[in-house]
């Protein structure tokens, strides 16, 4: 043997546990969590008789949807402005300025966000355990991401277009609503789903701000704390003195993988829909 | 109208930054008032004694983030270089994915896989009482960071451009030199860029450890002992912060936790971009 084909040997071998360990994950949580799936276990909410053993997770289903897409509500406003601001208002300084903030705000853990909100929306604002808190929360983490998409999305879009739409002698206003936003929504639209997949896997920053653990099927208002999948396997994965317990646990788990993955996939779908932006007819 | 809308919106990460320092800092103030400086060197943290002392979190978090980076980034480097210089493009195309897949897996499920599949596997290999362990959190860390590390890695290593590529094929260098001299060279600032992404997810990771590790307060004895229940800072963070009272020193040493970990972060986002242009 040489030593080309031995480093490639050592290259493959190092490599291994990064071949292997995605199935290896993947397999042995639905391998664990399959068996508890079942129509009962997905669409009631009977409750916690039993600390939670022998309930559905419906309310933690309806909870974990709510929280990602109201962050996604609240964070989409400021993060399409900020991105239009990027590439309409902003000089080079301030876009340099702009892309390092928003770099800075993406490097801060999810779990100081929840101490923030702890701090402001429980304590100092008084909306206490709240969806609202953990809501504005999840939208502070999710925000980068979503400008970030946004912009690149944006950048896409050729400058003829643009350029042709200002000689034009339209309006700023103009310019986003019929060319821009006609040509970058698939964009925008799938950075708008990643968000929310994101936000459907962060169980820290809305721990102690969002969620209880059992008592809730439906908020009454955006006041009231919900049920998460995410805090809802949290506890049940502490509580192993039953294994009907766990067996839910992981039952959740893989019904958060697929709430999650369906997010995922559509937000791929979307990009390889609409990878190229329409050309159109004078274009060519 | 318009203007103002997108001026606001603009204007919200830096109020945010802002924001999230300062009740931080406001929050975490009474620790300083009450202990100086001290808390960063005590060994000892008995809340309902009034001992703040962080170097034991600030131990395990250290262990924690070295094992998983000495772990993920041989492994992860490997992965990359395999995937953008010796597999096909099918192959590279399924490894992707599955890195994805992993990065796709909320933390709190790695939680579930590492407290009822790692945690018995660990306390029948080193025969311990509770596989609850520093070394656990950085196994378990080590899996997390792990697409961060090659999916990062992988687009440096591709970006090397082809004629340097050719240049080295035509002068005859066998694959290990080109790997060793060129490649890995080229794609450094990349890599290092990867590490520290890594690194800052390691440090910020809260649920997974904390289901792990095990959450005990004192320093591992000796100093190296990996295979003893531990702490780091997010672990603390999630496991008393909802039994804190409001504006007690406790309190504000948990909220300085977090305050320490937000600054780090920031300073390691500044030096990634310092690296990147």
């Amino acid at each position: 043997m040489n030593r080309s084909q031995i480093s490639k040997i050592i290259i493959v071998g190092l490599a291994l546990p990064a071949l292997l360990l995605p199935g290896v994950c993947l397999a042995y949580i639905l391998f664990k969590g399959l068996p508890a799936l079942s129509w009962s276990f997905l669409f009631s909410a009977t409750e916690g008789l039993g600390f939670g053993a022998t309930s559905g997770v419906l309310a933690q289903l309806l909870g974990s949807l709510l929280l990602a897409l109201l962050a996604s509500l609240v964070a989409t406003p400021f993060a399409l402005g900020t991105a239009l601001y990027y590439r309409l208002l902003a000089s080079k300084r301030q876009q340099a300025l702009l892309a390092g903030l928003l770099n800075m705000l993406q490097s801060i853990p999810p779990v100081v966000f929840g101490l923030f909100g702890l701090i402001v929306f429980v304590h100092l604002l008084q909306w206490g355990v709240s969806l609202l808190s953990g809501a504005i929360i999840l939208a502070m983490v999710i925000l980068p991401m979503l400008v970030l998409n946004s912009i690149a999305s944006l950048e896409r879009i050729p400058g003829q277009y643009t350029e042709a739409a200002q000689s034009l002698g339209l309006h700023h206003g103009a310019v986003i609503g019929r060319v821009w936003l006609v040509q970058a929504w698939p964009g925008i639209l799938t950075g708008q789903l990643l968000g929310v997949a994101r936000a459907l896997s962060e169980t820290a920053p809305i721990l102690f701000t969002a969620t209880v653990f059992s008592g809730v099927v439906w908020p009454e208002s955006i006041f009231s704390p919900v049920t998460t999948l995410q805090t809802h396997i949290f506890y049940l994965a502490q509580e192993g003195s039953n294994p009907q317990v766990i067996q839910v646990a992981w039952g959740s788990a893989v019904v958060l993988l697929g709430l999650v993955a369906a997010f995922a996939l559509l937000a791929r779908y979307l990009a390889n829909r609409y990878e190229n932006p329409q050309h159109l007819g004078a274009e060519r | 109208m318009l203007k103002f809308w997108l001026t606001f919106s603009s204007l919200t990460t830096a109020i945010i930054i802002l924001a999230v320092l300062g009740f931080l800092l406001q929050a975490s103030w009474p620790l300083m008032q009450s202990q100086g400086l001290s808390f960063v060197t005590g060994t000892e943290w008995y809340p309902y004694e009034q001992l703040y002392g962080m170097l034991p979190v600030l131990v395990g978090s250290f262990w924690s983030i070295v094992l998983a980076l000495l772990l993920a980034v041989p492994t992860g480097l490997a992965a990359a270089i395999l995937c953008a210089e010796l597999l096909p493009e099918r192959g590279r195309a399924a490894l992707r994915f599955s890195m994805e897949l992993m990065a796709g897996i909320p933390s709190v499920v790695y939680g579930l896989l590492g407290l009822w599949l790692l945690l018995p596997l660990l306390e029948s290999q080193f025969d311990l009482l509770t596989g609850r362990s520093l070394l656990a959190a950085g196994l378990l860390l080590a899996l997390m960071i792990l697409p961060t590390i090659m999916v990062f890695s992988e687009s440096a290593l591709r970006a090397v451009v082809t004629e340097q590529r050719e240049t080295a094929l035509l002068l005859g260098l066998d694959w290990p030199t080109r790997l060793l001299r060129l490649l890995l060279p080229q794609a450094w600032p990349g890599i290092r860029v990867a590490i520290l992404l890594a690194l800052g997810r390691a440090m910020g990771e809260t649920v997974a450890v904390m289901l792990v590790v095990g959450s005990m307060d004192r320093l591992p004895q000796p100093l190296y002992n990996l295979l003893q229940p531990a702490q780091t800072l997010t672990s603390r963070v999630g496991r008393e912060m909802a039994e804190a009272v409001v504006g007690s020193v406790h309190w504000a040493a948990l909220i300085s936790s977090g305050l320490a970990l937000a600054l780090v972060a920031m300073l390691l986002s500044l030096l990634t971009q310092r690296w990147r242009s």
